[in-house]
């Protein structure tokens, strides 16, 4: 099944969120408002713009069950988004609560709970703020997690018990805290992470292996394994019951968001505008191949086609490989030939299918909006080398 | 009368939380003179690799373990030396098939010291041309994540 | 342009390809504000390991990268004095029209002919590959350009020197040698 391809804007995509029954998706183009799309066959259209930030929003997230969307901002602030009746007009319209985060940097990233009662925020203020509601005051506090955190939190994924949230950071670090907080959380059941959870405790600390910053985390459907990605072009998964730690190296460029599709794969993708696929358990992983089957979509648009031609492609094929070092043979290389034609910002998950996730989505920074199969993947082989030298 | 230039003073220098130079990477637990000591000896068994013309040997045995961070110079130096011994008597045409057969770790060191020798031309018997030929060679088989890894790592050769 | 010249292209083109992954990234030190890290220099871990690529002590390129921009410096060939003079006005001519090239930073970083500073707001506007495609074409055609211009120079030198020799060889009413 080929991807479902939508170009939703010019401007970067920064971050994107669905609602529950994936009719209306909320997304920020690089710019201080975020929008809310509604799918009207093959196109979105803008039903509604979600303004109170005053600088660029860095993370969305809309919980399923509640119907609430969070979102993040450089402007230090996050607002929960909620669907009320307007007093006058008796239409449903979002309204924002402020959230008292207390950070003072940039928010970076921002996640719901599975429960949906508690969401995190990652900052640049070296912390991240875990979010509950007080009926009482009827605005949102938040408890921080600060220690041993050096640097911007870059991204955050929960523990599927609610209790256990994973962080990445440009410290070069992945760490799992407790943000057990009792007024909102059950006391937790024991897991591999560790049996007494009081708040801000340190269940897991891992280096990137080259020293990249941590620009993605997410634990497995289960919650007893966590991967990470980080700048070094690097994907790890930790098995913290094992006690081991699984690197593959890429031989491409970083990752930046990662999705769990199963118990044993993984999809990731980041500066190299194509979604890889990992597959692995316990015993090993390693990269089993990419969504985008470029391969397709090259041999069609590729320049050599008739014999005539073929002679002064060949020629410049040489002449730009001696003037500007050109390797690939591809001369009219007005695009990229993957179906994102720059960095992919966000991976998430779309659709599930007996317990597994069928389909993904992802946005980038050329403004498109896919959703993948995740079970079509086609092997890598034979694309390396000239591909990345792009 | 307080100091004209308190406007200038860096006070985000006294920030506790912030990192420095020296926390990015885990230090060696190795002793500066053991690694000197260690480097020499690697220098005596890559003559002997070369001497059997085994580059790829010679290449692992020089890359491995390599030196980093500060007060072991020397032994930097060193490797250095040793690296570019090989990487000058290796024809051109052998270079894919030797880089190949390294392993991963091995080819990130490699492109760590392609990049130190070439921040320092002119240097000893640095030849621009070789490092080139060889780095063109390396990020065909590595890739360019081999690059990313080489600025991302800060334990510097 | 040679074919020595491809290596050190190729090696400038997959550094430079590596070092433009950058995303948007909030000062850490500075509240709300959002600087090129690379040049404020204040938080360590977002700054990366500069790269060199070099072919002889002139001709080399720094490459420094960082998580929100990336500055990219070139050292141009100079042989002789004219060429450091027409290398000179050159990067001059350029730096003083600094907003038209959007990329060209105003200054060169020490020890280098000519700077850019490529930031998360051009990867974002342009595409990645094109950036590179013109970093790399500034680099052949800067070459050309100077070696042109001497030879131009060199013309008119010539012509200057004829005309002058004439005037003379007429006021002495001798014929040329």
């Amino acid at each position: 099944m080929a991807p479902e391809v939508y170009a939703l804007s010019q401007n970067p995509i920064t971050c994107h969120a669905f609602n529950a029954d994936r009719s209306q998706v909320a997304v920020s183009f690089n710019n201080n408002d975020a929008q809310i799309l509604e799918r009207r066959g093959s196109e979105w259209a803008t039903t509604e713009t979600l303004a109170e930030h005053d600088k660029l929003i860095t993370s969305i997230d809309w919980a399923p069950n509640s119907n609430r969307i969070v979102t993040a901002s450089q402007d230090r602030n996050a607002y929960v988004w909620e669907q009320k009746q307007d007093p006058e007009t008796g239409k449903l319209v979002w309204k924002p609560t402020l959230v008292l985060l207390r950070i003072n940097r940039a928010a970076t990233y921002v996640r719901w709970s599975p429960k949906e009662d508690k969401f995190a925020v990652a900052s640049g203020a070296r912390a991240i703020a875990i979010c509950s509601f007080d009926a009482e005051n009827n605005w949102w506090v938040a408890k921080q997690l600060k220690k041993p955190i050096r640097a911007t939190v870059l991204s955050i994924d929960w523990h599927p018990n609610n209790v256990l949230l994973a962080a990445g950071s440009a410290d070069r670090k992945a760490r799992v805290f407790s943000a057990y907080i009792k007024e909102v959380d059950e006391r937790p059941s024991p897991t591999v992470w560790g049996s007494k959870l009081p708040f801000n405790t340190v269940c897991g600390e891992y280096n990137s292996p080259s020293g990249g910053w941590v620009h993605a985390v997410g634990f497995s459907p289960s919650g007893d394994v966590l991967a990470f990605a980080s700048h070094d072009s690097t994907i790890s998964i930790v098995y913290p019951g094992g006690p081991s730690i699984y690197t593959v190296r890429l031989p491409s460029l970083p990752l930046v968001s990662l999705a769990w599709t199963s118990e044993y794969s993984v999809v990731a993708a980041g500066h190299d505008c194509r979604p890889l696929v990992f597959s692995g358990s316990d015993q090993g992983w390693q990269e089993s191949g990419t969504l985008d089957d470029a391969s397709s979509s090259k041999a069609a648009s590729s320049g050599f086609g008739g014999p005539g031609r073929l002679k002064s492609n060949a020629f410049a094929t040489f002449q730009n490989a001696d003037s500007r070092g050109q390797s690939s043979g591809n001369v009219a290389d007005t695009k990229p030939n993957t179906v994102h034609q720059n960095t992919i910002t966000s991976v998430r998950p779309y659709d599930a299918a007996n317990g597994e996730v069928s389909r993904v989505s992802t946005s980038g920074v050329d403004g498109n909006l896919v959703i993948w199969d995740a079970n079509a993947i086609s092997a890598l082989t034979g694309r390396l080398g000239g591909a990345q030298l792009r | 009368m307080a100091d004209i230039n308190f406007r200038k003073i860096d006070i985000d220098q006294w920030d506790e939380d912030a990192l420095h130079e020296s926390e990015l990477y885990e230090v060696d637990p190795r002793d500066p003179q053991q690694v000197l000591e260690e480097a020499k000896a690697r220098q005596v068994a890559v003559r002997s690799s070369l001497a059997r013309s085994d580059i790829s040997g010679a290449l692992t045995t020089a890359l491995e373990s390599a030196p980093y961070g500060p007060n072991v110079e020397e032994a930097k130096t060193i490797t250095l030396q040793t690296l570019l011994t090989i990487l000058n008597s290796t024809k051109s045409t052998e270079i894919s098939g030797v880089v190949k057969t390294l392993s991963p770790d091995t080819q990130d060191v490699l492109m760590k010291y392609l990049y130190k020798g070439m921040a320092m031309p002119g240097w000893g018997d640095i030849s621009g041309s070789v490092l080139l030929g060889w780095h063109e060679k390396l990020t065909e088989v590595a890739g360019v994540g081999c690059i990313v890894r080489t600025m991302t790592d800060r334990r510097i050769v | 342009m040679s074919n020595v010249l491809r290596p050190y292209l190729a090696a400038v083109r997959s550094t430079l390809t590596a070092a433009l992954t950058l995303e948007n990234f909030s000062s850490q030190v500075v509240e709300r504000h959002n600087k090129p890290e690379v040049e404020v220099q204040t938080s360590k871990e977002v700054l990366l390991n500069p790269l060199t690529i070099s072919r002889n002590e002139n001709e080399r390129v720094l490459i420094e990268p960082s998580v929100n921009s990336v500055r990219v410096s070139i050292g141009i060939k100079q042989a002789d004095e004219i060429e450091r003079i027409l290398c000179h006005k050159f990067t001059r001519f350029m730096t003083q029209r600094a907003e038209n090239f959007v990329v060209l930073r105003r200054k060169p970083v020490s020890g280098y002919d000519i700077s850019f500073l490529i930031t998360n707001t051009h990867t974002e506007t342009m595409l990645k590959h094109k950036i590179v495609d013109f970093i790399i074409q500034f680099m052949e055609e800067v070459d050309k350009e100077i070696s042109e211009m001497k030879l131009s120079l060199n013309a008119r030198a010539r012509i200057v020197a004829e005309s002058y020799l004439t005037a003379v060889s007429l006021s002495l009413n001798c014929p040329y040698i």
